[in-house]
């Protein structure tokens, strides 16, 4: 799906250029000084945890927040001191921000009607946005009396009748159950190929951009800490945090010294880089438990610790030397599974791990 | 609690009870009495003192200001009011609170005094006492009421609203006339309707305010002095049906629940 969704970007200059943007409210500083391209088509995801400033950035975009300091630009259009209702974006909002006092029909209609389109353009729009949201059943019911997908579902057809040339959305399925969530997954990505727009969407959930997006900014306590393809960030993670918070990951303490990497669990490695600490990211699907004469680039000896059973896999943590543990992901169908005490040797390849600065 | 206990609550209970109604049943029930006096027996019903009430020369322009006071404050109280609780919402709670409590410092203060401070307000600057003075003295204790229903409200107005609007293309204005007004509207008109019903039960203050004109409460006053016929029990069941009526239209658009 990411492959699919994965657009040539090269060539074609940025749809939307964030130069310096920042925002402080007080003493407290929401949004670092950041920069940020947006291509045309792009499905972009701005991840991090909760009190990050991604929301904040989002209102930025928007037009619903003036940044502190930097420019905003929106298809060559410097667009910084300019309120919502003259940007090209349009906005779905968490909690959807449906009008209450109006049906479903007159929500979606809403934007057209304060253009002033003629009635019969109007007419035709709005039944053809109700017809691609599947909609039209529901047409004449208060906003109030639908179920929390259906009001999804009209806050973006109410979004994207107006042809945004950005699509902004505020943690769009936060609201919605397990079940309704994929749906809807499935639902965004089908509006953004049939669209063909640029979607940013704000989300705390590292599996909803995985999924989603075919590019992802990952933010943390304000700034951008890595931004790029999707499985760039899974595969290559820039630092640290980017690599606890995408997926699972061990994060195993060394040093650097004189072009070699020694990690206080045991093993180490040539590495050119400066000195000092560094952490070693590797996936526990990487990890592997070495059998008798079985070796790999990066050897650790350790005992287990704890073996968890999770249905399509079996968690297994082994504790190392100088109390670093190691998580592996072993297939659940796997011959011999390690009990606990058992004295084993992990191993790994050189190219699945990453060096980080501590 | 032994059955003793309870109803002998009961019964101070109901005496409760019909000694804060009797008076009101009784100034319904004199105003249709056939005789001339305001006491018992009732010999029979009629209209003769609602007819009566008609015809008193006072009666019309009075009942004429009462309405012209009453629906001007329910206006002026009900825009401003508004506008001030819109503004006191988007405010820091702390600050919004102190703000509120000075605006109701009017409702707090005994009407008498209030009443004697706006008489020599309006004489000191040399303002002409008439309907205008009494439209904004009632203003000032009718509108903090309208300011604290608003202001329920809009402090459960949800932004995203307003925020999606603006973001679907409406000015500020725009997004004010097409979504946060016909959304709070019930509201709003339920809440000059109160206030209007204070200020057409209102004496003290239009009294000390309004210089030569009536009011039907002035009305009243004026005419008890000379005595108290059933007339004056027609006017007070009208003030009556005038403020509890616009009182439950307020209640049922603002979907007061207790």
């Amino acid at each position: 799906m990411i492959a699919q969704t994965q657009m040539q970007t090269s060539g074609e200059p940025a749809l939307l250029k964030l130069r310096g943007v920042s925002r402080r409210y007080g003493d407290v500083t929401a949004v670092q000084p950041l920069d940020l391209d947006i291509f045309p088509r792009d499905f972009v995801a701005i991840l991090g945890p909760s009190g990050c400033g991604k929301t904040t950035l989002l209102r930025i975009i928007g037009g619903f927040v003036a940044p502190t300091t930097g420019t905003i630009e929106i298809d060559g259009r410097d667009v910084t001191g300019i309120g919502p209702e003259k940007r090209p974006t349009n906005t779905v909002f968490q909690g959807y921000g449906l009008f209450p006092h109006m049906s479903v029909r007159q929500n979606i209609g809403y934007g057209l009607r304060l253009q002033k389109r003629p009635r019969s353009e109007i007419d035709d729009r709005v039944a053809e946005a109700l017809r691609l949201s599947r909609l039209s059943e529901l047409a004449d019911r208060s906003v109030t009396a639908l179920s929390g997908g259906q009001q999804q579902r009209v806050a973006l057809a109410r979004a994207l009748i107006l042809r945004p040339k950005v699509l902004l959305l505020d943690e769009p399925l936060a609201a919605l159950d397990l079940k309704l969530r994929h749906a809807m997954q499935d639902e965004l990505r089908r509006l953004h190929q049939e669209f063909g727009g640029t979607f940013v969407f704000v989300t705390h959930d590292q599996g909803e951009a995985l999924s989603l997006a075919n590019r992802i900014a990952v933010m943390n306590a304000g700034r951008i800490e890595q931004e790029g393809g999707a499985e760039t960030i899974y595969a290559a993670p820039a630092t640290r945090f980017v690599a606890t918070f995408i997926g699972d990951a061990n994060l195993l303490d060394g040093e650097r010294r004189d072009g070699e990497v020694r990690l206080a669990a045991g093993p180490a490695f040539a590495d050119a880089g400066p000195a000092g600490a560094v952490s070693v990211v590797v996936r526990p699907k990487s990890v592997s438990i070495l059998g008798e004469g079985e070796h790999a680039e990066v050897e650790l000896a350790g005992t287990v610790a704890e073996v968890v059973y999770l249905g399509d896999h079996i968690k297994c943590t082994v504790g190392a030397a100088g109390g670093q543990s190691v998580v592996v992901h072993l297939d659940a169908a796997t011959a011999s599974r390690p009990a606990v005490g058992d004295k084993v040797r992990l191993g790994w390849q050189l190219s699945k791990q990453r060096i980080v600065s501590a | 609690m032994s059955k003793g206990a309870n109803l002998l609550w009961a019964v101070v209970a109901a005496l409760f009870i019909v000694f804060m109604l009797s008076p009101i049943v009784l100034l319904v029930m004199f105003s249709f009495t056939s005789r001339t006096l305001t006491n018992f027996p009732i010999d029979g019903l009629s209209f003769r003192w609602w007819q009566e009430m008609v015809v008193t020369r006072q009666f019309w322009p009075s009942f004429a200001n009462s309405l012209i006071i009453g629906f001007c404050v329910a206006v002026v109280s009900g825009v401003v009011g508004t506008l001030a609780a819109m503004g006191l919402a988007a405010m820091p709670k702390r600050h919004a609170s102190v703000i509120m409590a000075l605006l109701t410092l009017p409702v707090m203060l005994p009407p008498l005094v209030l009443g004697v401070a706006l008489l020599s307000f309006y004489v000191s600057v040399d303002l002409k006492l008439g309907l205008p003075t009494v439209i904004l003295s009632h203003v000032l204790f009718a509108q903090p009421f309208v300011i604290l229903v608003v202001h329920a409200r809009m402090v459960n107005f949800d932004p995203r609203v307003v925020e999606s609007a603006r973001d679907l293309g409406a000015t500020p204005l725009q997004a004010f006339l097409t979504v946060t007004l016909p959304i709070i509207r019930p509201v709003v008109i339920g809440a000059a309707l109160i206030a209007m019903a204070l200020s057409i039960d209102d004496f003290i203050i239009t009294f000390f305010t309004i210089g030569t004109g009536n009011t039907l409460p002035t009305l009243v006053w004026g005419m008890i002095r000379t005595g108290l016929t059933p007339t004056v029990n027609a006017i007070g069941t009208l003030i009556l049906l005038l403020t509890i009526g616009s009182t439950v239209v307020a209640l049922w658009l603002t979907r007061y629940r207790g």
